[in-house]
């Protein structure tokens, strides 16, 4: 039983090292020399790790815009549906109304339907705006989204009404009851909320590509994606550089919020 | 009985009027996002996919019935792409899950280091994809470590993203390599959702390994599945920037996906009545796939049990 386990700590340790390797290789790439990346040889390790090539990469193309748009639409994104996604998903869980099926209906197809359906319309219309290739085309279209409104509505619902029916006595108004009773108890929730929905805003490609036409207004990933193809394509040095500080934000936040990361990934799956 | 009358009563006069309208207020970011940004889209794409629209020339914009469906059955690169796109779905998708589910029987065991296990095999599927396809562009190169790799046991190094035999493949693996995790630490959520009593239970009727996994943990997970399943179709049949950063549909069209294949008749051509009409008939290749699923493992439920 005791080598058994021992075999299977070892299966599983070298499969993690070797699940991990990728990203330890591009950080260890991103650190190398010049000189060292046309060098063929295999080196696990630069020998003289130096910072040349983020330096290059900041200077060649507009990384520090990319990463400042990114941060931008991630806060507001994150922000929209902390304050829109609650609202919403309180009002789903504690109150009555007509064609509150047809709502939920609602809320399932947009988590069902394929985006790239609702792609070309969207375009169009942000075009129509006079929108495209601005922070509005980037974060209007995202602030309520369905699957927070969802994990909202079930964790209000499994909160005790009775706080929310006291304070009602005592005279508080809806939104006073909202801001000052509901919020606050929603915390938990609204950590895991605000949590994934900055790793999904951070990585968000395929609308941010069609949404901006200017180098001004790219985000880190779509960038980083353009910048990859044409003259820097073979350019690994910079490319893994740039890589490393398109992921290095999501590793943080991986590594200090964890638990609610996870937390969000299986509240969709229980229910 | 009191409580029932309560609520009768709350039923036949709801609410007072101030209540209604604070409903509407809580309400309403969603009305309006799921009206403006999602409702009328797809009303509008529906409309568009039997248009010929170019929004560089709105002026020639006119119905055309039916004419994008025809047209996109006959074009052999609709079918190239979505021949592609079926063989990146069937092919991840169940190793995906068959990875994620033994890992996850794997980790749920008293193990050391298992909050590492749990943590460590996730972080690939939470890195931007552009990021991956980056890395994996250059692993995959002609002098990348792949090629390496394929030296020391003696094989010939080849373009592995170069070489329509091999790119599809190529990318399919890296997807089950960037994802497994992600569905893993569902598995993960799911087993330790069963009952302790049912692992005695198969212990003292002297099932071993295999017979618990067979008749303990597969029925139990069975819900579970399901769900990894479909979320990962749906995902798998969106597959985009892989392609975009590392090949363009290239080389010679293998690696066209039904996805890429739509923004580029999109954005590139600018056809954007044709393309809504791909998306269409992509969102119902996708439902019947779903449809399938659901009803086989429905039934092989029912078998089952």
């Amino acid at each position: 039983m005791r080598a058994r386990m021992i075999i299977l700590s070892v299966v599983l340790l070298a499969l993690l090292v070797s699940t991990l390797f990728p990203l330890y290789w591009m950080v260890a790439t991103s650190l190398r020399g010049e000189g060292a990346v046309i060098k063929k040889a295999v080196e696990l390790w630069p020998k003289q790790p130096s910072l040349g090539n983020y330096v290059d990469v900041f200077r060649s193309g507009p990384f520090s815009r990319y990463f400042l748009n990114s941060v931008v639409v991630s806060a507001f994104v994150v922000l929209g549906n902390i304050l829109f996604a609650s609202m919403v998903g309180y009002g789903i869980a504690r109150r009555e109304f007509r064609g509150k099926r047809l709502l939920t209906v609602g809320v399932v197809s947009m988590l069902m339907v394929p985006r790239q359906i609702t792609m070309i319309p969207l375009y169009l219309l942000i075009s129509k705006l006079r929108m495209i290739d601005s922070y509005f085309a980037l974060t209007l279209p995202f602030l309520v989204d369905a699957f927070n409104v969802f994990l909202i509505s079930q964790y209000v619902t499994s909160l005790p009404a009775e706080l929310e029916d006291a304070a009602r006595v005592d005279g508080a108004g809806d939104m006073g009851i909202f801001f000052r009773i509901v919020l606050p108890l929603c915390k938990p929730a609204l950590a895991v909320v605000g949590i994934n929905t900055f790793l999904v805003s951070w990585n968000s490609f395929l609308y941010p590509l069609i949404l901006t036409n200017t180098e001004r207004m790219r985000t880190l990933p779509v960038g980083l994606a353009l910048y990859s193809q044409g003259e820097h394509s073979v350019d690994w040095g910079h490319l893994t550089a740039g890589s490393t500080v398109c992921a290095l934000p999501i590793i943080v936040v991986f590594i200090l919020f964890q638990r609610h990361i996870i937390e969000g990934i299986t509240a969709g799956s229980g229910k | 009985m009191r409580s029932a009358v309560v609520t009768n009563r709350s039923r036949a006069n709801p609410r007072p009027a101030r209540s209604g309208r604070s409903t509407l207020i809580f309400l309403s970011p969603w009305l309006v996002s799921f009206g403006v940004f999602w409702l009328f889209p797809l009303v509008f794409s529906l409309v568009l996919s039997f248009m010929q629209f170019n929004p560089l020339r709105p002026d020639l914009a006119r119905f055309v019935g039916l004419d994008n469906f025809a047209r996109a059955v006959r074009d052999p690169l609709f079918w190239t792409s979505l021949k592609n796109t079926l063989v990146f779905v069937c092919g991840t998708v169940p190793v995906t899950t068959l990875i994620a589910f033994f890992l996850a029987v794997a980790i749920n065991r008293k193990l050391p280091f298992r909050s590492l296990y749990r943590a460590g095999f996730f972080v690939p599927s939470i890195v931007s994809v552009v990021v991956i396809s980056i890395v994996f562009k250059q692993l995959y190169s002609p002098a990348g470590l792949v090629n390496k790799l394929v030296e020391v046991f003696g094989g010939n190094p080849r373009s592995w993203l170069g070489d329509p035999g091999t790119a599809l493949v190529s990318i399919m693996a890296m997807d089950v390599w960037s994802s497994f995790g992600y569905y893993t630490i569902l598995f993960l959520a799911g087993l330790q959702a069963i009952p302790a009593e049912l692992y005695e239970a198969a212990v003292l009727d002297g099932g071993g390994f295999w017979g618990t996994l067979r008749f303990v943990t597969l029925p139990m997970l069975r819900p579970i599945t399901l769900f990894v399943i479909v979320i990962n179709t749906i995902r798998s049949f969106q597959v985009f920037i892989e392609i975009f950063v590392m090949t363009r549909g290239g080389p010679l069209n293998s690696t066209l996906t039904s996805v890429f294949y739509l923004y580029d008749r999109a954005f590139y051509r600018f056809e954007m009545g044709y393309a809504s009409a791909v998306g269409y008939l992509l969102f119902a290749v996708i439902m019947c796939f779903l449809f399938l699923q659901m009803k086989y493992l429905r039934v092989g439920r029912g078998a089952g049990e």
